[in-house]
């Protein structure tokens, strides 16, 4: 398929995922009088379409600069680390951490970066299984960091359990919604243009610049950005681990490795994928719904095993 | 006078303690084909990545008119192609997207047609056997330096992998590349196809053991020397 016709069959369908996720809730199916229903639902919908985009071109471009299919922001742990990030400001400063819009995606970005630094020190420029190994240690720290500050800190607990399995989508409202949607717009518009210097850097460091390629560059912005667009959408949905894995891998099946059509695309397919894992999460169940991680793991691990048969065979 | 694209005087490479390259010197003017051969470990590839500003070394360094170890990346990319011995790319890209990447798909095509390639434009790369691979990749380096070509190439063993009728393709594309006036250096074990450049290096253990054209420089002395076997015609 074509870059264009796959984004303008992507576009359709995610409009009219919206319409339906506007439509769904607790309430039943509508939009309630004068559309009082969609005004209460529409934060949850734009923190899951800007979470999603983040997290599908987060995880195209870390795949990208580490040159492995296999890396995804979830599975290396820098969305663990930006929760770690936000289990820390909580845990030490309970109360001041809400006083500013800014303090939480702040704690988030700390978190995500530092794990990024790590892996990119630690885990790149060897095997795939090093990156993984590292990533998976990474993961395993925060998380059981996130776990300890959670046990320990009373108000929290509920709050940082729900993050850690990608349930905050629920608790979205303009004000939660709006600094980390940016954000997460604002990463994607900065990787976007890294495109052409992903594609030079997949022949290699030497080939890289060999071609006029920056490579230190492009790989300080990518893991900047990618740890940037972690940390706002884990501020929006929690921990979120395979959608990363998912859309760039969808991407590639659809129009090709070139990074210019599968950054956009991932982009696309990530919003996509999230925001129909929420939908169905709390259309099917309304009373007791679904976290959008949860379904997108039902339904993401099937898809992504057909996928590595297809593409890898 | 002959105008030097790449002039190297007394490099030295050293990579974790070990001594890689030591005081070699080298010129190549516009329009030469320069082969550099040796046995294994001789320093090839480390002479064409440091001429290339791809490793740290020592010593006096020009290439295209600039030194390719301080200016910017793009600068560089302008004066200077390289090819690495063994190309591999993390995607499956089709071919045609390796012009595009390069930012010349034009002259990509122009440069596969002429290495036997045309065909396989279309395809991906998982689709080519190992040399059409690296034939790939060698077009991509040959499209990435603009016109009027005055700057330099540098081949790391364009020809291995490849069979006979790619391989004489190859060796015209470069010797086409440098009448356009760029000048060319070539790492080859393949001395049949080193003897056949306008200029050769031998070289051993990080030193240049012998310099010129290829008569004078690859004496069956030299190779005995060299590769601690008598000289034999299929060589």
């Amino acid at each position: 398929m074509t870059a264009t016709k796959a984004w303008v069959t992507g576009s359709f369908l995610l409009a009219g995922l919206v319409v339906l996720a506007l439509s769904v809730g607790t309430q039943g199916f509508g939009w309630g009088d004068g559309g009082s229903l969609v005004l209460l639902r529409a934060p949850r919908v734009l923190a899951a379409l800007a979470a999603g985009l983040a997290l599908g071109l987060g995880g195209a471009a870390q795949q990208g600069v580490f040159r492995n299919p296999l890396a995804d922001p979830g599975l290396t742990g820098v969305f663990g680390g930006a929760l770690f990030g936000i289990a820390v400001l909580l845990g030490l400063f309970p109360e001041a951490a809400w006083q500013r819009a800014w303090f939480i995606p702040a704690a988030a970005f700390a978190g995500a970066l530092g794990t990024s630094a790590l892996l990119a020190l630690i885990g790149s420029g060897g095997s795939s299984a090093r990156l993984l190994l590292t990533g998976l240690g990474l993961n395993a720290f925060t998380a059981a960091g996130t776990l300890v500050i959670a046990a320990r800190s009373g108000e929290s607990r509920e709050l940082l359990t729900n993050g850690a399995y990608g349930d905050w989508l629920g608790m979205a409202t303009l004000e939660l919604t709006w600094l980390p949607g940016l954000l997460c717009l604002a990463a994607a518009l900065l990787l976007l243009p890294l495109a052409r210097s992903l594609d030079l850097l997949s022949f290699g460091e030497d080939a890289a610049r060999g071609f006029g390629g920056a490579v230190g560059g492009t790989r300080a912005k990518a893991v900047l950005l990618t740890a940037l667009a972690a940390a706002a959408a884990t501020c929006l949905v929690g921990q979120v681990a395979f959608i990363g894995l998912l859309a760039p891998h969808l991407a590639r099946a659809v129009v090709g490795p070139r990074h210019a059509k599968v950054l956009p695309l991932a982009a696309l397919l990530g919003a996509g994928l999230l925001l129909a894992a929420d939908t169905l999460g709390r259309g099917l169940w309304p009373q007791a719904p679904l976290s959008a991680a949860a379904v997108t793991a039902v339904l993401g691990a099937p898809l992504f095993i057909w996928i590595a048969r297809r593409q890898h065979g | 006078m002959a105008e030097f694209v790449i002039r190297a005087l007394g490099l030295g490479v050293e990579l974790a303690g070990r001594r890689l390259i030591d005081g070699v010197s080298l010129t190549a003017a516009r329009g030469q084909v320069v082969a550099a051969t040796g046995p294994n470990g001789a320093g090839k590839t480390t002479l064409l990545r440091a001429l290339a500003g791809l490793v740290p070394c020592a010593g006096e360094l020009e290439v295209g008119g600039y030194d390719p170890r301080v200016i910017d990346p793009a600068t560089c990319a302008r004066t200077r192609a390289y090819c690495a011995q063994k190309p591999v790319s993390a995607w499956d890209y089709r071919v045609a997207d390796l012009g595009e990447i390069v930012g010349d798909p034009a002259g990509f095509a122009r440069w596969l047609e002429k290495l036997q390639l045309g065909e396989f434009a279309a395809r991906r790369l998982s689709e080519l056997s190992g040399g059409e691979q690296k034939g790939a990749h060698l077009a991509m380096a040959f499209a990435a330096l603009p016109e009027p070509f005055d700057g330099a190439l540098l081949l790391d063993e364009p020809a291995a992998a490849l069979d006979l009728g790619r391989q004489e393709a190859v060796r015209q594309a470069i010797a086409d590349f440098a009448h356009a006036g760029a000048a060319c250096v070539v790492a080859t074990h393949d001395l049949a196809f080193a003897r056949r450049c306008d200029r050769l290096l031998v070289l051993a253990e990080g030193r240049l053991v012998a310099a010129g054209e290829p008569a004078s420089a690859l004496t069956p002395e030299v190779i005995s020397d060299v590769w601690g076997e008598p000289a034999s015609p299929g060589r």
